[in-house]
């Protein structure tokens, strides 16, 4: 009991410090809180380190070769004697690829971000949330398997006949769409309703069966042709794009939901259907916004490994003609990944070195990137906010 | 335009919009459902009298009396084959030597073929490589190298604009009227007494580890390996990340300084993988020496800098979601901040910093690029935890491109490759949905 009681008196004194208690203590949080910035800080040290050392093994390449052969030459003879270290088609393949994924998987992501954000009812959107996690978070590898064992495989067989249902599936609906808004502007600015009615429908027979002829033409003008090789830069585009997808609709989700309900509200009041409403007003006020999820979702693209090096053929050559897809390509990650086994042996060599010229080339790409599409978003949550 | 044309393309819109979606879903399933089917095959499959040999003599499992039946009962009707074979060697040698040139080259091939099949022949030498010790130990297989006993591919190029067609001639036809003949009616009738097919369920794949760079035997040291590794990188990320997440809410004040912090978290997000590999291989093996050559060790590190940006991100978002009254309870009760923290939001935060976690280990299991310089070897044996300082590991992510794109017999073992993606997808895709799972109830807790 007595041991109590002075215990009681002690900590009552507790709420009192001391002059030099309380340095102490100040002393104490002072110190761990920079123990925590120090912890925080460590994002921004690797990310120095990272740039060091990618430069500090890059910059003897460009020491030894210079800059003109890697930027400028396609002959990429590494492991000859004398060595060429072109890596034009290197670039051309990466950029390639890049594209194809961002043709395919931007229109896709932005029309998807749409549908989430303004379309779909709250119950439905539970569900196809977590299908776009699920896409994200299968392994790039797997991805790649895929498209080396099945996709491949497919499109070397039949991949003529594919090109052209897919040139079906995905263009009849919208040539039919320009056929009755072509028809519909050009009978606008008749007066009379029947002799509008009759034009209306002529047009939409005329333009009905040129798009029809199209159609038939160039599904067959697809399906004559040959693939010669599965691995080629349309397959990794595809598969690209399913991993930039995922990217693409979230940030820009993220960018139509944050403009306000007021503006939604305003386009609506005026008789806008949802479509020109989304279209005419939710999409400019986002579309810096958007603009930043393009970017992140390319730089997904540009910066994946595995699909390309399992998939793209790996051949360093530019196509011929310059945009034929189906043909192999190589891009800059995967030479990276293929050649650092033959030549890390050699620390010190150009070939070596070459390699990390590459990935200081990604790294920048990347950074700046990034940078833009940060900058993007804050600048769009100001104006949004109206700061 | 009039109001039936802005219907039209309104409703039509919606229909663009939906159809993403759709064709979002519909190209998870294309990718997720052979993964599955196929992947499924590894361990549920029919297997021949071979498997179960092989899995007697490399692994010491099976029941030896039934086996030994079986592998009687086989042999019986081998027996005869293999008796047409000795017979046409010796009507081969009796034959004059013009005739004789014509046949053996084939000969050789039919004894190949029939060698894949069943195993080795009575006379060979015998076979250094384990994946010749046996015939087929999957029935599918066995029907596929049946179909090349019978018949021999031929090329069709006589058309020079398009790709030469392949057809088939049986290989019967070559040995009309020699004692050869009888063979492929034989083979073609008995494949089953000789193999004995049977619904098999190999649960070994997961759990043994390969027999002769995977033609047989599971995929247990790849399961491992990329064990280790997700967990060696969550073991330096996250504590990491979960201290920075508490700086950056907490304690960060704006200005200029914390800007640049978090710029640095964004760029560090936004680094391609394989330039992680890069770094990894420059700073912590060639700089630092974390270890000789590759490492478990030094995998870790490189994954653990590439997942640290998506938990620090995670467990921000968890912290800034705690209530803010929470916080002022605490402290107006008289405790002090860091107390706070310790005690009250870290709690309430705690199963949103997990989700991040458990994303993130998804992610670090899954990455092929960042290992490749750092942590993967192809072939090797599962390694023991004190192992991991210095020696590489083989892991999943790494040995399905390995097998499937540089194993010098990758369309043999298809049935591995798939096995091995469908472990690693599901280990990911489970990851995954707990944290979705996890998610849910966590809104539905802070709902109320």
């Amino acid at each position: 009991m007595a041991a109590e009681r002075s215990g009681e008196s002690t900590r009552s004194n507790d709420f009192v410090l001391s002059a030099r208690k309380r340095a102490a203590q100040k002393l104490i949080t002072q110190f761990g809180e920079g123990v925590l910035f120090v912890l925080a800080a460590f994002v921004a040290i690797i990310v120095l380190f990272i740039f060091f050392f990618v430069a500090r093994d890059a910059v003897p390449f460009f020491q030894i070769r210079g800059f003109s052969e890697f930027f400028t030459s396609s002959n990429w003879y590494p492991a000859d004697d004398p060595a060429e270290f072109g890596a034009f088609a290197i670039i051309y393949g990466s950029a390639m690829v890049t594209l194809g994924s961002a043709l395919i998987a931007v229109p896709m992501g932005v029309a998807a971000a749409i549908c989430l954000s303004d379309i779909l009812p709250f119950s439905i959107r539970q569900y196809a949330k977590p299908v776009i996690e699920m896409l994200a978070a299968i392994p790039s590898v797997a991805f790649g398997f895929f498209a080396l064992v099945v996709l491949a495989p497919l499109m070397q067989n039949s991949g003529g006949a594919l090109l052209m249902w897919v040139w079906w599936i995905l263009v009849s609906p919208f040539l039919l769409l320009t056929v009755i808004v072509a028809a519909d502007l050009l009978t606008n600015t008749i007066q009379d309703e029947k002799r509008r009615q009759q034009r209306y429908v002529t047009l939409v027979v005329l333009f009905g069966v040129i798009a029809i002829a199209v159609l038939l033409k160039v599904g067959a003008v697809l399906n004559g042709i040959q693939i010669i090789t599965g691995t080629n830069a349309l397959n990794v585009s595809i598969i690209l794009s399913f991993m930039a997808l995922p990217t693409i609709v979230s940030v820009s989700e993220d960018a139509l939901q944050a403009v306000g309900r007021d503006i939604r509200e305003g386009s609506y009041a005026l008789g806008a259907t949802r479509a020109e409403t989304i279209v005419k007003t939710i999409l400019p006020a986002a579309s810096s916004g958007i603009l930043a999820a393009v970017i992140l979702g390319i730089m997904r693209a540009l910066g994946e490994t595995m699909v390309v090096w399992m998939a793209s053929g790996n051949s360093s050559h530019v196509p011929e003609p310059w945009f034929n897809y189906l043909e192999a390509v190589r891009t800059l990650t995967a030479t990276i990944a293929g050649d650092m086994g033959e030549a890390d042996q050699v620390t010190g060599s150009a070939r070596f070195h070459v390699l990390f010229a590459m990935g200081l080339l990604l790294l920048i790409i990347s950074f700046i990137s990034n940078l833009v599409s940060e900058r993007i978003v804050v600048r769009q949550r100001k104006i949004l906010t109206g700061q | 335009m009039n109001i039936g044309t802005r219907k039209i393309l309104d409703r039509s819109f919606t229909a663009i919009g939906f159809g993403s979606i759709i064709v979002m879903a519909l190209a998870l399933m294309v990718v997720v459902v052979p993964i599955l089917t196929n992947g499924l095959g590894a361990v549920f499959f029919t297997g021949t009298v071979e498997h179960r040999k092989l899995l007697h003599e490399e692994f010491q499992r099976g029941d030896t009396q039934d086996l030994s039946s079986e592998i009687a009962s086989s042999e019986r009707y081998r027996a005869k084959a293999y008796a047409i074979l000795s017979d046409f060697e010796a009507e081969l040698e009796r034959m004059e030597p013009e005739q004789q040139g014509k046949y053996s080259s084939k000969y050789a091939q039919v004894r190949t073929s029939l060698q894949s099949l069943l195993g080795p022949l009575p006379g060979d030498s015998p076979a250094m490589l384990t994946r010749n010790k046996y015939g087929q130990t999957r029935w599918e297989k066995a029907e596929e190298k049946l179909h090349s006993f019978l018949y021999e591919s031929k090329w069709d190029n006589s058309n020079s604009d398009v790709m030469g067609k392949e057809y088939f001639v049986r290989r019967s036809l070559d040995f009309k009227g020699t004692s050869l003949a009888p063979l492929f009616p034989y083979v073609e009738n008995n494949l089953e007494n000789m193999l004995l097919p049977r619904f098999t369920v190999y649960w070994g794949f997961l759990t043994d580890s390969s027999v002769d760079s995977h033609f047989f035997g599971g995929i247990w040291p790849e399961i491992q390996g990329t064990f280790f590794l997700a967990m060696g990188a969550m073991l330096f990320a996250f504590p990491i990340g979960v201290i920075a997440a508490i700086y950056f809410t907490e304690y960060a004040r704006p200005g200029f300084l914390n800007s640049m912090l978090r710029s640095a978290n964004s760029t560090l997000a936004g680094v391609p993988s394989i330039v992680f590999g890069m770094f990894g291989l420059a700073f912590f093996i060639n700089t630092l020496h974390v270890s000789e050559s590759k490492s478990v060790l030094a995998g870790s590190l490189t994954l653990a800098i590439m997942i640290l940006p998506t938990i620090i991100r995670a467990a921000e978002e968890a912290i800034l979601s705690v209530p803010k009254t929470y916080r002022e309870a605490s402290l107006s009760l008289g405790s002090t901040k860091w107390n706070t923290i310790l005690t009250v939001i870290l709690p309430a935060a705690l199963p949103g910093i997990l989700t991040g976690g458990v994303i993130s280990l998804g992610r670090a299991a899954g990455e092929t690029a960042p290992i490749i310089f750092t942590a993967a070897v192809s072939v090797g044996s599962a390694i023991g935890l004190a192992d991991i300082f210095s020696s590489p590991t083989p892991a999943l992510s790494w040995n399905i491109y390995n097998l499937a794109s540089e194993h010098e017999a990758a369309a043999e073992i298809r049935h591995v490759q798939y096995g091995m993606v469908l472990a690693l997808v599901s280990i990911v895709l489970m990851l995954n949905l707990s944290a979705i799972v996890l998610r849910a109830r966590i809104s539905k807790k802070l709902k109320g």
